[in-house]
């Protein structure tokens, strides 16, 4: 089996009185990509949110390699390995595409306190950004202004950013929000490449997608952790189906 | 690549530049407008430095004329009185300790953002400003005064006599230049960049790892000792410094220039001094009510011009905008 990377042990996450992460203990492993399901509200883009660092957590622990990093600052977390890609779209629409992807390629290469090195003369960041944007499928779209590419391409330059900053975990949220199947079935087969390399928490509600791709999956409820199995034990588990799989139509 | 954004904004400044040297030559002997220049280059300095902090960095500050103040007020307190000191030297002084000053006041207004941070510069500044009007010491109201210029030698030599009015028309559009140089080449450098991205999205740029109060802290003290320098020229031209330096409507007027001139385009900078200050002098000469003709120009020139003059040049040489 392999490693465990990322923990979270007793998590909890309130929002005044709203219970949004409820006491939840989960882990994810190396080169496994772990789906997160559940209802609308039940609290992904929270766990998420919580295990970047944006959100601090109510009470509980994040562990990374094993070692409690519940601590750090926002910021922190982007450093120690934990990459994360947004449910909105989040990213710099005044640059382009592989500016884009040098800004979060910079981070890690250094120098960004310098005042006087010109930003275009940095090879390794440029050539950083660039294969970011070419394993995303976007290497035709490096000086193209982020605003004008497509919505799809946006949510891959979303995933490219995340690239750049060298990852161990990758937290993605729904990628595939709002893309057209021919833009999903790019954004499935990165992702096949990409849990050969990295630890994956998907969140996605393209069921099929999720199917087909993950490892584990856990389903979540209000805030709580309902299951965690594999595919085939999800789907044929009658808790699941009874609370949330049940009914064939909308999942969310 | 040159430094330049644009079409315009490298013509503008080949111009500007062009002119600036040789406009002396013509107004020989006229002390009057080339004082009037240096006065507003010196404005131009400190506009371009606010409007490098609202508009590049987007931090808004209504307190940034209590560094301009500050500049002139450091000076006038270190210099010993009736010796002439090293110009170079003391704008080394100035920058630093309005830097360190700068420092210290941005470690507490850059926790706060937005209306709050309007807020607290414009607190701190009033604070500043009631300290010199009440104190004795340096003068209160009427401020302290310069009665000896400084001396320009750089080892030994010496060519910038600041008691003549072109010399130091010239320091100036020296110091404009190198300022709008200094800042062309941050904005384009590897710091640019992060200052650009926490601009635009400072949650995504956390996201990527960046300490953004750290970028934003080093941005402030740039901009802040930067103001101080323009207020120690202003201070140096006119002889004293009085507390009205750093009153808040000079840090209101700035900001209506750098909107004139185009927030953010550092360039526009020279322009919205130039012409809310020619627009000011040529409507004083019109009518006793020029303040209200000169608010509602002003009114409608902001509303119009949609990225300020800077835009609008742009958009006379078909650029498009960057
Ligand atoms: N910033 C916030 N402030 C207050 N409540 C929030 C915030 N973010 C999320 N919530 C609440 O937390 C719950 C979980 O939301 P979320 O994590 O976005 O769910 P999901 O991503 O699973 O749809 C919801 O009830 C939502 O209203
Ligand atoms: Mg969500």
């Amino acid at each position: 089996m392999s490693q465990t990377i990322l923990e979270a042990e007793n998590l909890c996450k309130f929002w005044g009185g709203l219970k949004a992460l409820n006491e939840l203990n989960i882990e994810f492993k190396d080169k496994q990509l772990h789906s997160i399901v559940g209802p609308n509200g039940a609290g992904k883009s929270t766990l998420l949110n919580t295990l970047c660092g944006a959100y601090p957590a109510t009470s509980g622990v994040i562990l990374y390699h094993g070692k409690p990093i519940t601590h750090l600052k926002g910021y922190e977390f982007c450093r120690t390995g934990i990459g994360r890609s947004f449910q909105k779209t989040n990213i710099f629409h005044n640059a382009t595409c592989l500016e884009n992807c040098c800004i979060a390629a910079q981070q890690r290469i250094g120098g960004s306190f310098n005042l006087f090195r010109k930003r275009s003369t940095n090879r390794k960041i440029a050539e950083i950004a660039r294969s970011a944007l070419e394993q995303v499928g976007l290497g035709a779209r490096a000086d193209t202004k982020a605003t004008e590419v497509s919505y799809g391409e946006q949510r891959q330059l979303e995933i490219a950013m995340v690239l750049a900053t060298a990852p161990k975990v990758l937290l993605l949220d729904e990628p595939m929000a709002g893309m057209g199947h021919e833009e999903s079935q790019t954004i499935i087969s990165l992702l096949k490449e990409l849990k050969k390399q990295y630890c994956i928490v998907l969140v996605e509600h393209d069921m099929d997608a999720v199917f087909e791709l993950s490892d584990l999956m856990t389903v979540m409820v209000d805030g709580q952790h309902l299951i965690t199995d594999t595919v085939d034990n999800i789907r044929n588990n009658p808790l699941v189906q009874d609370a949330y799989l049940g009914n064939d139509d909308e999942v969310f | 690549m040159s430094i330049f954004a644009n079409k315009s904004e490298k013509i503008f400044i080949y111009l500007f530049f062009a002119i600036g040297l040789f406009i002396p030559l013509f107004l020989e002997g006229n002390t009057f407008y080339i004082n009037k220049f240096s006065t507003i280059i010196i404005l131009a300095i400190f506009v371009m430095s606010l409007d490098y902090l609202v508009g590049r960095t987007g931090l808004i500050t209504l307190g940034h004329a209590m560094f301009y103040g500050l500049g002139g007020y450091i000076f006038t307190i270190l210099a010993p009185e009736y010796e002439a000191v090293n110009f170079w030297v003391y704008t080394f002084y100035v920058m630093l300790i309005s830097g360190f000053i700068a420092l210290i006041v941005g470690l507490i207004v850059l926790r706060t953002s937005g209306i709050y941070m309007i807020m607290i510069t414009l607190a701190l500044a009033q604070m500043t400003f009631y300290f010199f009007a009440d104190s004795i010491e340096y003068g209160g109201q009427d401020g302290l005064f310069i009665y000896i210029k400084p001396e320009t030698s750089i080892f030994g030599l010496s060519f910038l006599d600041l008691d003549n009015e072109t010399h130091f028309y010239y320091l100036c559009l020296l110091s404009l230049f190198n300022c709008f140089v200094f800042f062309k080449i941050i904005m384009n450098s590897s710091f640019g960049r992060v200052i650009d991205a926490l601009k635009e999205n400072p949650d995504r740029a956390t996201a990527l790892g960046y300490n953004i109060f750290h970028f934003r802290l080093i941005a402030y003290v740039l901009a802040s000792s930067l103001a101080a320098y323009a207020g120690y020229l202003f201070a140096l031209q006119f002889g004293f410094v009085n507390p009205s330096m750093m009153s808040w409507d000079v840090s209101a007027t700035a900001l209506v220039m750098a909107l004139l001139g185009g927030l953010g385009s550092i360039y526009g900078a020279i322009i919205g001094s130039f012409v809310y200050e020619g627009l000011h002098y040529f409507i004083e000469h019109l009518t006793e009510y020029w303040m209200f003709f000169m608010g509602a120009l002003i009114i409608v020139l902001v509303l119009t011009l949609k990225y300020g003059m800077a835009g609008f040049l742009n958009n006379l040489s078909g650029g498009k905008r960057s």
